[in-house]
């Protein structure tokens, strides 16, 4: 069968895509659909279980009034404390005989572009239990960093998390031996994990 | 006269820095560690990441919550299906959504399945870092077999991207059943095979057995989990603790180590490779017809505020933090690589030890390059 010729573009097809621009559009792209607008309203399960509750009535009992504030979702309630008292309170909760943190679960930061939040995952397997400390860290600028009491001396993990954290956020942890690069290298200027951070404009080399 | 020698000196020994890596065949990927060794003996050790770093977390962020499960399956890309079961469980915690039974059940049994694969991978390289050179045949081809069945279910071997948020992608393959049930009896007598092979084989149990001893307390605080945990006495596994899916309604036991040491470890896996076959065995039981995803819009736009889902890894315990704004991409996701925080441990396990038997206790964490540097 012989193959039929290509047929030219309708003009009016290429109006609607809108690219190239065409002269009738003064030569412009025209501007983009506007996006949905963010849901508002709060998650709707953000209350804790029966087993949550009871790890946040015990947490309330030992961190006590040095929690500004807190909440929780699921089994896992957090308490947000003052970058003060963050070791006083993590030492307690691990000492304590009614959380017994025995384990750092997870510790990481995330940036809400006018602070950074660090946020340590606690977990207790003796007691079967988890919860979280948060800590509201302001940072200045893009290229300021905060501090923080480090919690290696309490958990061996801590050591690799706070390099992890202090390569990508710049969150100086003031207590650990070794703070040179984990996973970026000697040298790397930013800190990539920032929102701040270059995403698409960032080239190597 | 021995005083006519003596120049009032001490004689001094050095440490001496051995290098190993990042391309060193028994690292599993590009890994490198600094030994400082006196004689034969590793004095200290330090391990040096970061080779394989792809900025994944960052790059989640720039993704729609769809497109985020296919860098799951890139992270531990030898189970690829429980890494994308975290990271969709932390999601539907955030939309409050239950997935259907039957998307459960699968999920279940493609987890339970990719575990085998993943342990069975474990038990040839280990043998091979040991030098024993004919495991890894057997146990590939075993593997091979699972790896079938998932391009069979997913159309790709390894990176699936099967798991959705609120359930599945598509229903099995009509033949599923049965050939799965075919599998696990041939899977039953693979890992047999192996087991017999390897377990106590007279140069294995002398190169592995009170190797890389660690104690539970030190393993705990040091984040170490899954079988590298339960092989120092530890009960702690997520399935039965925390349990997640359908993990309650299975009959299983948690095989539990005595001593911690890289034997126990080896052997754990290997009981756990019958376990996760019992369990199978119990889920294409229950299984039974139904929908497969939820009525839900296409796109996923979970509200506002941040959920934690962590699941039993055949490495350990995954977790998974996202925070979501509200629109359609993550705001900020955080991985717990299990192997990550294993390998925290290492230096515990390795100080005191043999040159040679680095290499024991390294292969026995059962390190994937592509979680530790995400």
């Amino acid at each position: 069968m012989e193959q039929q010729p290509p047929q030219p573009n309708d003009s009016a097809q290429e109006k609607t895509l809108g690219f190239p621009p065409t002269p009738e559009a003064g030569g412009k792209v025209p501007p983009r659909p506007a996006r949905r607008p963010p849901h508002e309203e709060e998650a709707p399960t953000e209350v804790l279980n029966e087993r949550g509750q009871a790890t946040a009535a015990a947490l309330g009992r030992v961190v006590g009034s040095r929690a500004s504030s807190s909440g929780g979702r699921d089994d896992i309630p957090w308490v947000l404390v003052m970058p003060d008292h963050l070791f006083e309170v993590l030492s307690l909760m691990k000492e304590h005989p009614e959380t017994k943190m025995d384990m750092l679960h997870l510790l990481f930061a995330v940036d809400y572009l006018d602070h950074l939040q660090l946020i340590y995952i606690l977990a207790s397997l003796s007691l079967n239990q988890k919860a979280m400390v948060k800590v509201d860290l302001p940072v200045a600028g893009d290229d300021a960093q905060a501090t923080v009491d480090s919690a290696v001396a309490l958990w061996e993990a801590a050591g690799w998390y706070e390099r992890e954290t202090h390569d990508l956020f710049g969150v100086r942890f003031e207590g650990n031996p070794d703070m040179s690069p984990l996973l970026l290298y000697e040298g790397f200027e930013g800190f990539p994990g920032r929102k701040s951070f270059p995403f698409n404009e960032y080239t190597e080399y | 006269m021995a005083t006519e020698y003596d120049t009032g000196q001490t004689p001094e020994t050095v440490d001496m820095m051995l290098n190993m890596g990042p391309q060193h065949p028994a690292t599993h990927g590009v890994f490198r560690m600094v030994l400082a060794v006196d004689g034969e003996r590793v004095v200290d050790l330090v391990p040096h990441i970061g080779y394989l770093h792809r900025g994944s977390e960052k790059l989640m962020e720039n993704e729609t919550y769809a497109q985020v499960i296919t860098l799951f399956d890139r992270l531990d890309y030898v189970s690829n299906f429980n890494n994308e079961l975290a990271f969709v469980r932390a999601v539907e915690k955030l939309m409050d959504l239950e997935p259907p039974e039957r998307a459960m059940y699968i999920r279940v049994i493609l987890c339970e399945l990719n575990r085998v694969a993943s342990h069975l991978l474990f038990a040839g390289t280990y043998a091979l870092d040991i030098g024993a050179m004919t495991p890894v045949m057997y146990t590939f081809r075993e593997r091979e077999r699972i790896q079938n069945l998932f391009e069979s279910v997913s159309g790709a071997r390894m990176m699936h991207n099967y798991i959705r948020i609120g359930g599945i992608k598509e229903e099995l393959p009509d033949d599923f059943v049965h050939r799965t049930r075919k599998l696990i009896d041939e899977l039953r007598r693979g890992v047999e095979e192996t087991d017999k092979l390897l377990t106590f084989n007279e140069v294995f149990l002398a190169r592995t057995r009170g190797v890389g001893m660690i104690d539970a307390a030190t393993a705990i605080s040091c984040g170490l989990t899954g079988p590298g945990l339960r092989a120092s006495g530890s009960t702690y596994d997520v399935r039965k603790d925390d349990p997640y899916e359908i993990y309650d309604r299975l009959d299983y036991d948690v095989p539990i180590g005595e001593y911690g040491d890289s034997w126990d470890r080896y052997w754990l896996r290997i009981q756990e490779c019958y376990q996760s076959l019992r369990m199978i065995d119990q889920c294409l039981d229950q299984l039974e017809p139904g929908p497969i995803m939820p009525q839900m819009r296409r796109i996923a736009r979970p509200p506002k505020g941040e959920a934690y889902a962590h699941c039993e890894n055949p490495r350990g315990d995954i977790g998974v933090f996202v925070v979501s704004d509200g629109t359609n991409k993550p705001y900020r996701v955080k991985v717990r690589p299990p192997s990550f925080c294993n390998l925290v441990a290492l230096r515990q396990m390795v100080q005191g030890s043999y040159i040679a038997d680095a290499v024991v206790v390294l292969g026995s964490l059962d390190i994937v390059l592509g979680e530790v540097d995400r």
